[in-house]
């Protein structure tokens, strides 16, 4: 009923105002870029207002909202991936201090875009797994592959410091 | 995970919450989101118009009604017909305004004529009964939410008509509008058909022969019609084979799915707002061909 609609006008509304930064830390993590990162929360945040009619269940507005962020994600990768290979653009990974976290920050950054995701949105942004699934628009079973999968990436490189950690003990 | 792994997961959520957007950003995206919802105020404007020229014509033919039926009596001599049966009235029921408020409701009633009696004029005086009370019950619904938003600070404006879809012989079917605008445009149809034979109301799987997959040859048409429609005009989109949002696609009409019977006797399926497309599409209708249905009619 109309009065649901209003309501859920605002809700999408106010989601958007608190978990921008939350959306523009995911687009940066994809597209490494702040002009980049700041376009697809705008477009996204454009999106989800003009078509915030089409969500059906106001209970997933949450999810709903990030699912719209990172279908905007992946548009921007594929028209870059074309780009990019025309211009040479390198990845530019800005890591300043963390020296030790640089191969964990490749591996993640060298996973498939969608075990990126789903480990980013499960230990990084607290989201539970069929939200996931949600936002990704894949199946419960998928998700948790994905997230096996990259976990057992990131625990290969976890192994190699923890163990670089201890030679230099020895030393 | 062991205490290393949580510890270096640590370290690269640290990293990974790093950026942050600037103010600059922050104050294009709070435009971009105004003119997402004035783009939105637009659409439901547009629609406000179509809203009243709706309900501009069905004040024509509830006018026109009384003529067309009594010479469809005459035409028809002393055969018992209970296409005479059945009149629609309307009444104007909850009426408002002040500056930022705006209520038109006026509601059909379904009227029988009284002094006849047999079997299926009993039906048909208690299926007008039936129709009646949810048309009230719709009515009273929405008239609520309105009184209920009149303290709030935005604009609201509903309209509630009728439409007297007059075609068959056979049915007649009753269209009840209600239409809403505020910071967005929503328009709701309800359909209420009635077998004039047997003064029966009549859903959708009556019309076609018992064992008879009606539902998926129908919505098979309509995701065909879909299709064509979506390749001959841009500007027209239906929520199928999308793959962004598999979940929203349409799949198949359900038994509570509206229709109406069409003066060429053709099954026309209505979908409301949002049903099967994206909001700004409005209410859609999609007129299932004779020949696909045929064999399966009774």
């Amino acid at each position: 009923m109309f009065r649901r609609k209003k309501k859920q006008d605002e809700i999408i509304e106010q989601i958007i105002l608190k978990k921008y930064n939350s959306y523009y830390r995911m687009a940066m993590s994809f597209v490494h870029n702040e002009a980049d990162a700041a376009d697809i929360v705008q477009e996204g945040a454009y999106n989800a207002i003009k078509n915030s009619d089409s969500l059906k269940h106001i209970e997933f507005a949450e999810t709903w909202v990030y699912r719209i962020m990172m279908n905007e994600i992946y548009k921007r990768l594929n028209t870059k991936k074309v780009k990019s290979i025309d211009d040479g653009d390198f990845i530019d990974l800005q890591v300043e201090d963390k020296y030790e976290n640089i191969d964990l920050m490749i591996a993640l950054d060298s996973m498939p875009d969608n075990d990126k995701a789903v480990i980013q949105l499960k230990y990084f942004e607290d989201l539970k797994l069929d939200e996931i699934a949600y936002i990704l628009g894949e199946n419960l079973s998928t998700v948790k592959s994905r997230l096996y999968r990259g976990l057992k990436k990131l625990r290969c490189k976890m192994d190699d410091l923890n163990m670089k950690g201890g030679e230099r003990h020895v030393k | 995970m062991s205490n290393n792994d949580d510890k270096n997961l640590k370290l690269l959520k640290e990293q990974y919450e790093k950026p942050v957007m600037s103010d600059k950003a922050v104050f294009e995206m709070k435009q971009r989101m105004e003119q997402g919802k004035e783009e939105k105020r637009s659409m439901s404007k547009k629609k406000l118009f179509k809203g009243l020229a709706i309900a501009a014509a069905a004040v024509l033919t509830i006018l026109i009604l009384p003529n067309i039926s009594s010479e469809v009596a005459q035409a028809m001599g002393n055969i018992p017909v209970l296409g005479g049966f059945f009149k629609v009235i309307t009444i104007r029921d909850y009426q408002y305004e002040d500056e930022r408020n705006v209520a038109d409701v006026v509601l059909p009633e379904i009227k029988t004529k009284e002094g006849t009696d047999n079997s299926v004029t009993d039906t048909g005086k208690k299926t007008a009964d039936e129709i009646n009370a949810k048309i009230r019950e719709i009515a009273n619904k929405w008239v609520e939410e309105f009184k209920s938003n009149l303290e709030g600070e935005g604009y609201q404006n509903i309209t509630i008509n009728s439409e007297v879809i007059n075609s068959t012989e056979d049915y007649f079917t009753l269209k009840l509008i209600c239409f809403w605008s505020g910071g967005s445009g929503y328009e709701e149809n309800h359909f209420y058909t009635i077998n004039l034979n047997t003064g029966e109301k009549v859903e959708l799987a009556d019309l076609f022969k018992e064992g008879n997959d009606y539902k998926r040859i129908i919505s098979e048409n309509i995701k065909k019609q879909m299709r064509e429609q979506m390749a001959a005009d841009e500007g027209i989109l239906y929520w199928i084979d999308n793959e962004e949002y598999p979940e929203w696609n349409f799949k198949e009409i359900s038994d509570d799915t509206s229709f109406y019977i069409n003066e060429n006797g053709e099954v026309v399926i209505c979908f409301n707002e949002g049903d099967v497309a994206p909001a700004s599409m409005g209410t859609v209708e999609f007129t299932i061909p004779m020949d696909v249905v045929a064999n399966i009619l009774k």
